[in-house]
């Protein structure tokens, strides 16, 4: 009990311990702030590859596919923990407007709107058939023509507010898309010079999946048409990839685990067969795989950005120490009398060890309210700054990003409450070791009185 | 003198200054290498742009002849020492089995081109430019192509596999793009594009360290990429003029005095109607980096300021320290008061430790991030064989190799702030030494 009395002597009574606790609490406040803000981004960003991708992914990088992949659809979709599968094709695309003299490069995906909707978020991504994703590729303004959906990026305009002006209706815009068939064994599926395959579609809808890469990139046209394009549309037909769903409760990586098992089992039944070959190449990843090498780049940032504030939480070890050193020093005869009263080294030691927790849980909770209350306001004080200045933290026409993230996530301030407390255990080490091992008898000495 | 001499004394008996000496060094050092690592990316995107587009960028809004008699124009006034043809188009290029990329492509003069940027210097092969008397009219159709384009960086590593992308010279690629052909119409003739694909040698392997640039762009030379693109057009084509500036000429009058020559030349000699004219963009290519630098340059800003702000507690490791000896060094400073010396100067003995002890933490941060930033490479690739952890990818962050020049004007500022906050963290010890009267603290009992 006097260790408790003790520590909140010490917290309240001394005012130099104000100033460990304003350390600790403005150094938890930055660290909350940036950390939500980012593990936002990253959340969110985790999110929208998640919706892109689906669950899993059997596929392939190479661009001339694989064969047999209706067979493999079928035995996913007889599988119990399967909930939706849609195959896909991939490739590049060269398109051209009508009446315009320039071409673009894009990457192209062929989708069965209604199949690739109910595994992933292309549906939802749609502006004008977000409630009729079935007919993404049928222009509203003539329902026969062959559609193509755009991703948003290379369509409109995104505002400085984050945000794209859709016209009330679809624009009836026609453009010619070429690709290069490719054959079975990757060679040109026609020999000469005019190996391309070209076919006209119309502007259909937009596709805003919030991954810039994706949406200033990519257009959607259907399956089969992307299948001919390609040259995917031979004897043995071929895809690129079968995104796929699981069914609710299914844990990822015991989904991913049955696919594999169902994959390998399907590839030993196919090694005789033709194109065989081709399934070599294929490979089942979880979303998380398959999106890697854009995920991890922005949970690098993050990585780099934490081993940077653990750097910068050094100097609030050292300001903890130098504050418990002077206790220590000025409070020699508490800690003597302690002694001669019978308290062992591990209780003095223990006091102060108490006290650098309640000095790191107390700094946690201001750092945590101020940084809470700052989080609650970050996006009025973005929009006064922009209002009056002109000031954003990030120029929404450049990035992709809509409002600050600001959700505070309790494991992340768990973690850095807990780091706040740590270091506060850690600055209070040496300090708390010199008052356990101080002897009564030098302390109390008449000439030390 | 009596000073500098209780500074030194401090220095070397309180061993607990040290502490705040290297709180400030590493405060310091970290903030260095913060703004050295975003400015030397900056001055490498900017750089990156003079090395592809030269230092001028003369963009036309749609393809235009006659270029050579412009180029001339440029070359004869004292600003532009010179200038090369760009003519710009979209292509799927068919590398070998399954390899079909997407590709920008640029139609130019491999000669007047490395005379305007680094063109020459980023090829691979070593077998240099074709001479500038070479017809390839009637020879063998050739193409740079980005090393991004035939091989990925290593996973791990993040580095191209030079010897496999040399292999590629003098392999015979496939392209597709659209020439650009007039059609009859209802409304009479219009332009339409018809896909136009032809098959060419690779002559050399492009290597400029940008990753954009290096996996997205293939280079033909501009007659033949013509004749693909404008089949039914006699005269030479291009899109746009890259122009490199003499050395020490004035940027902004250069860029005024081309748009003058441009809007005399294309309305003269094209008979491009004010219209179409004012389309044209004439800028320089740093500053068409402009809004992205600007966006670099706050995100600096903003990660300045909040490693600024976490940095604040060196103000309270200072405070704290220099009470402590303050507070057991009345006497010293009681004796001194004894001999004369004033309130002030007491003051100025501890806020002058402050800033000394400032000064030798800012040194030390200086150095620290000197250290770091020059070993930066050498750092992120340890960390790579240690933790198996890639933290610079050229993919994700452009450049292959992290930028490792120290911004000396930045460290400068970082300096002097760590200098004043280590005396504005002394400055209340500093006043509490002023306060104390010699009679209290050196009488007998």
């Amino acid at each position: 009990m006097y260790k408790l009395v003790l520590a909140f002597r010490y917290m309240f009574k001394r005012r130099i311990s104000y100033l460990a606790l304003a350390a600790v609490g403005l150094c938890v406040f930055v660290v909350v702030v940036v950390m939500t803000v980012m593990t936002g981004l990253v959340v969110d960003f985790r999110q929208k590859n998640h919706e892109f991708a689906g669950d899993c992914v059997v596929g392939t990088d190479s661009l001339v596919g694989f064969g047999y992949y209706e067979e493999f659809v079928e035995i996913l979709e007889q599988s119990e923990f399967v909930e939706a599968v849609s195959p896909v094709v991939k490739g590049y695309a060269l398109v051209s407007g009508a009446g315009s003299e320039r071409n673009y490069g894009f990457e192209l995906m062929g989708v069965d709107a209604d199949r690739h909707s109910a595994v992933t978020g292309f549906g939802r991504a749609l502006h004008y058939h977000q409630d009729d994703w079935a007919n993404a590729f049928r222009p509203s303004y003539e329902p026969n023509l062959p559609g193509f959906v755009a991703g948003i990026d290379i369509w409109l305009e995104r505002d400085s507010r984050s945000k794209y002006t859709h016209p009330s209706e679809p624009t009836r815009r026609r453009f010619s898309v070429s690709c290069f068939p490719l054959t079975a064994k990757g060679a040109l599926a026609r020999a000469g010079t005019d190996v391309v395959r070209t076919r006209t579609f119309y502007f259909s809808d937009t596709s805003h999946s919030g991954l810039a890469k994706v949406d200033g990139a990519m257009i959607y046209i259907p399956f089969e048409w992307a299948q001919q394009l390609s040259g995917m549309g031979g004897a043995v037909k071929r895809a690129s990839a079968i995104h796929i769903k699981f069914t609710a409760g299914t844990d990822l990586s015991v989904g991913c685990a049955g696919v594999n098992d169902l994959w390998e089992k399907f590839k030993a039944g196919k090694q005789n067969e033709k194109a065989a070959a081709l399934l070599e190449t294929v490979r089942v990843q979880n979303w998380k795989d398959y999106r890697r090498q854009f995920i991890a780049a922005m949970e690098k940032e993050q990585v780099m950005l934490t081993i940077m504030f653990a750097l910068a939480g050094t100097t609030t070890v050292f300001v903890v120490f130098v504050v418990f050193y002077m206790i220590v020093s000025h409070k020699s005869k508490d800690i003597g009398i302690l002694k001669s009263v019978g308290a062992s080294d591990g209780s003095v030691a223990g006091l102060f060890r108490l006290f650098a927790v309640m000095m790191g849980l107390s700094g946690s909770v201001v750092g945590s309210l101020a940084g809470w209350l700052f989080l609650t306001k970050i996006n009025d004080i973005e929009n006064w700054l922009f209002e009056r200045f002109g000031f954003q933290l990030w120029d929404r026409t450049v990035y992709a990003i809509g409002a600050i993230p600001n959700r505070l996530e309790p494991g992340v301030l768990a973690i850095v409450c807990a780091c706040a407390v740590l270091a506060c255990m850690a600055g209070a080490y040496l300090p708390s070791r010199r008052a356990a091992v101080s002897a009564p008898a030098a302390v109390l000495q008449v000439n030390q009185l | 003198m009596l000073k500098v001499f209780l500074w030194l004394r401090y220095l070397h008996k309180r061993k607990i200054v040290l502490l705040s000496i290297t709180a400030v060094a590493l405060s310091a050092g970290m903030l260095i290498v913060v703004a050295s690592l975003f400015t030397g990316f900056i001055s490498a995107f900017e750089q990156s742009a003079v090395e592809l587009m030269g230092d001028v960028v003369v963009s036309a809004p749609v393809s235009f002849s006659n270029y050579r008699e412009f180029i001339e124009t440029l070359e004869d006034t004292g600003d532009v020492e010179a200038a090369t043809p760009v003519l710009t188009g979209r292509g799927l290029l068919h590398l070998g089995a399954g390899n079909v990329r997407a590709v920008q492509i640029w139609g130019i003069e491999p000669q007047s081109r490395a005379r305007v940027c680094g063109f020459a210097n980023s090829l691979l092969g070593g077998d240099g430019l074709p001479g500038p008397d070479s017809d390839d009219s009637g020879q063998q159709a050739i193409g740079y192509v980005g090393i991004g384009l035939v091989t990925e960086p290593d996973p791990a590593s993040d580095e191209y596999d030079f010897d496999a992308a040399r292999e590629i010279i003098g392999k015979r690629v496939v392209l597709t793009t659209g020439a650009i052909k007039e059609v009859g119409g209802a409304v009479g003739p219009r332009a339409e594009v018809k896909r136009k694909t032809f098959a060419f040698t690779v002559a050399d392997i492009v290597f400029t360290g940008v990753y954009g640039i290096d996996s997205g762009f293939l280079y033909l030379p501009i007659e033949q990429f013509q004749r693909q693109l404008y089949p039914d057009e006699d005269g030479e084509r291009a899109q746009m003029i890259h122009i490199k500036l003499a050395g020490g000429c004035n940027e902004a009058a250069a860029v005024a005095q081309i748009r003058g020559l441009w809007v005399q030349f294309a309305s003269e000699k094209l008979n491009w109607g004010q219209h179409l004219i004012s389309f044209t963009d004439i800028e320089t290519s740093r500053r068409m980096q402009s809004r992205y630098v600007l966006e670099l340059r706050k995100q600096m800003g903003v990660l300045l300021l909040i490693f600024g702000v976490a940095s604040l507690s060196v103000i309270a490791l200072v405070f704290c320290i220099f009470y402590m000896i303050v507070m057991t060094r009345q006497r010293d400073v009681a004796i001194i008061r004894a001999c004369g010396a004033t309130s002030s100067s007491v003051a100025g003995i501890f806020v002058g430790f402050g800033g000394f002890v400032g000064l030798i933490g800012a040194a030390a941060g200086v150095g620290l991030g000197y250290i770091v930033i020059k070993n930066i490479n050498v750092v992120e690739q340890w960390i790579r064989i240690v933790f198996g952890l890639k933290l610079w990818k050229s993919s994700v962050y452009i450049f292959s190799r992290i930028p490792n020049e120290i911004d000396w004007g930045w460290a400068q500022v970082i300096g002097i702030s760590a200098v004043a906050a280590a005396a504005v963290g002394a400055l209340i010890p500093a006043l509490a030494a002023a306060r104390c009267k010699p009679v209290d603290i050196l009488r007998y009992e």
